[in-house]
């Protein structure tokens, strides 16, 4: 009865001081040193993060015999690059699928949270939360209608659930008047929403 | 069954959450960054794909921890409990609850330390740096740790191919989405090699090398044609436990 009503009145103090505790511990007994979170987190700064999708999806944009060779072979394709770790954890293997006019892509993970970290970094909330994850296969246009994405009905849509080996991401449609920008101007408009299917890349005005 | 498995597919849940933030406290940035380092050291990298040098890191750290590990745990959970907690509240649930359970912490002195942190949120952690296990870290993060192994069984679907999917029995641990079970699929692809997963789940059916194939799924033979979006295609990489043929299958409605 009373473990219905036993809780932390302040979750989020709680959880901060539990995690300090447990890194201190872990430090004090040999599991962890001081500097080993940090150069986790410092990975995902610098190393791996949604700027080396967002370049890969520029590059294909400019170029339609490389988005040819990522969709068929994505690794080498990226390779190509040479950012480094882009085969790391979580990015053993990946896959790209290209959005078109009559295909609109969606990836989720139903049994967790798996996300193609080389590429992307780490996977924003709304990934790993239950209910994009129960409803995202059930009624996909429905969940991208509230991602702010309308999805016509003679548009085909593929989801693309990660359960096993292959990581997924998206190369968005080009947005419309981007003719003149290049490289680097084109990766700034790419967001790791898109990348996952949930975003469009929003048409520039017109010139 | 075991809800966790069968997230796909729940109704009356609402709207999704658009939350884009990686970590909505600062906090969460900790217990990922420890559970990272965790499979960074795991000693089962002795002998996996790459190889590393595990053996020559100082580190107490003497165990197996990979994604398996994490996700056995949130399987495990009650699941009423599973959707009371946020992503990284269950990370830290778990995560803490092992090294407590595997005797590298006792509860008592994570209690006097929780009271003390709490207390002073802006005391220091302990300056004791690691540079070798960091430098396995890095390396760890740039090489990852694929399951990729040679074929031990020959390959038994060819693209095209009509398949179902196994109903195994409710393990601790599956790599199976519960809303796929029983359902007819197409292999649309036949992965080069085969993919050992981090564990045997058992029962289950995940247990050395495996080919894995993509199978597609018309959204309306999942879930009904008038209970599913129109024009929808689901894909999934399945492990070839979790698939029979067609055939099979025939033959057992004939029988």
């Amino acid at each position: 009865m009373t473990s219905l009503f036993d809780y932390d009145e302040n979750r989020e103090a709680a959880s901060a001081a539990k995690v300090r505790a447990l890194e201190a511990l872990l430090i004090k007994k040999g599991v962890l040193g001081s500097d080993s979170v940090d150069a986790v987190l410092s990975h995902f700064e610098t190393v791996a993060g949604p700027f080396n999708g967002a370049r890969i999806v520029a590059r294909a944009w400019l170029d339609s015999e490389y988005k040819r060779r990522l969709l068929e072979d994505a690794p080498t394709a990226i390779a190509e690059l040479n950012f480094p770790g882009m085969n790391g954890a979580e990015g053993e293997h990946m896959k790209a699928v290209a959005n078109s006019e009559s295909v609109h892509n969606l990836v989720i993970c139903t049994l967790c949270s798996c996300y193609p970290w080389p590429v992307l970094g780490l996977p924003p909330y709304w990934y790993k939360d239950p209910v994009f994850r129960s409803r995202g296969v059930r009624e996909p246009r429905a969940v991208l209608r509230e991602f702010g994405v309308p999805i016509s009905a003679d548009k085909e849509v593929k989801v693309w659930d990660s359960s096993a080996q292959i990581r997924w991401f998206v190369i968005p449609e080009r947005p419309a008047n981007s003719e003149h920008l290049n490289e680097a101007q084109l990766a700034a408009l790419v967001s790791p929403e898109a990348m996952m299917g949930v975003a469009l890349v929003p048409a520039l005005p017109a010139a | 069954m075991k809800l966790q498995h069968y997230l796909g597919g729940l109704e009356n849940l609402g709207p999704v959450n658009l939350e884009k933030k990686v970590f909505v406290a600062e906090w969460e940035k900790r217990i990922f960054g420890i559970h990272t380092v965790m499979m960074a050291e795991s000693t089962h990298l002795a002998y996996a794909l790459p190889k590393y040098p595990i053996a020559q890191v100082p580190t107490t750290f003497k165990e197996t921890w990979t994604w398996a590990s994490l996700r056995t745990g949130a399987e495990s959970m009650q699941p009423f409990e599973y959707f009371k907690y946020r992503y990284y509240e269950k990370w830290l649930m778990g995560i803490s609850q092992f090294f407590v359970d595997r005797g590298y912490v006792a509860a008592e002195e994570l209690v006097t330390w929780t009271e003390h942190y709490r207390a002073n949120p802006g005391a220091p952690l302990p300056e004791q740096p690691n540079p070798v296990l960091k430098e396995q870290v890095v390396r760890y993060l740039h090489r990852g740790d694929s399951g990729l192994r040679a074929p031990v069984t020959p390959v038994r679907f060819v693209v095209g191919d009509t398949v179902y999917v196994a109903d195994p029995e409710a393990a601790d641990h599956t790599r199976l989405p519960g809303f796929l079970r029983n359902k007819k699929g197409t292999v649309t692809e036949v992965y080069p090699g085969a993919y050992e997963y981090f564990v045997s789940t058992g029962p289950d059916g995940l247990n050395g090398p495996q080919h894995v194939y993509g199978v597609s799924f018309d959204a309306s033979d999942i879930w009904g044609a008038d209970k599913s979006e129109p024009h929808t295609v689901i894909y999934a990489d399945l492990f070839d436990a979790y698939l029979q043929p067609a055939h099979e299958i025939h033959a057992k409605d004939i029988s």
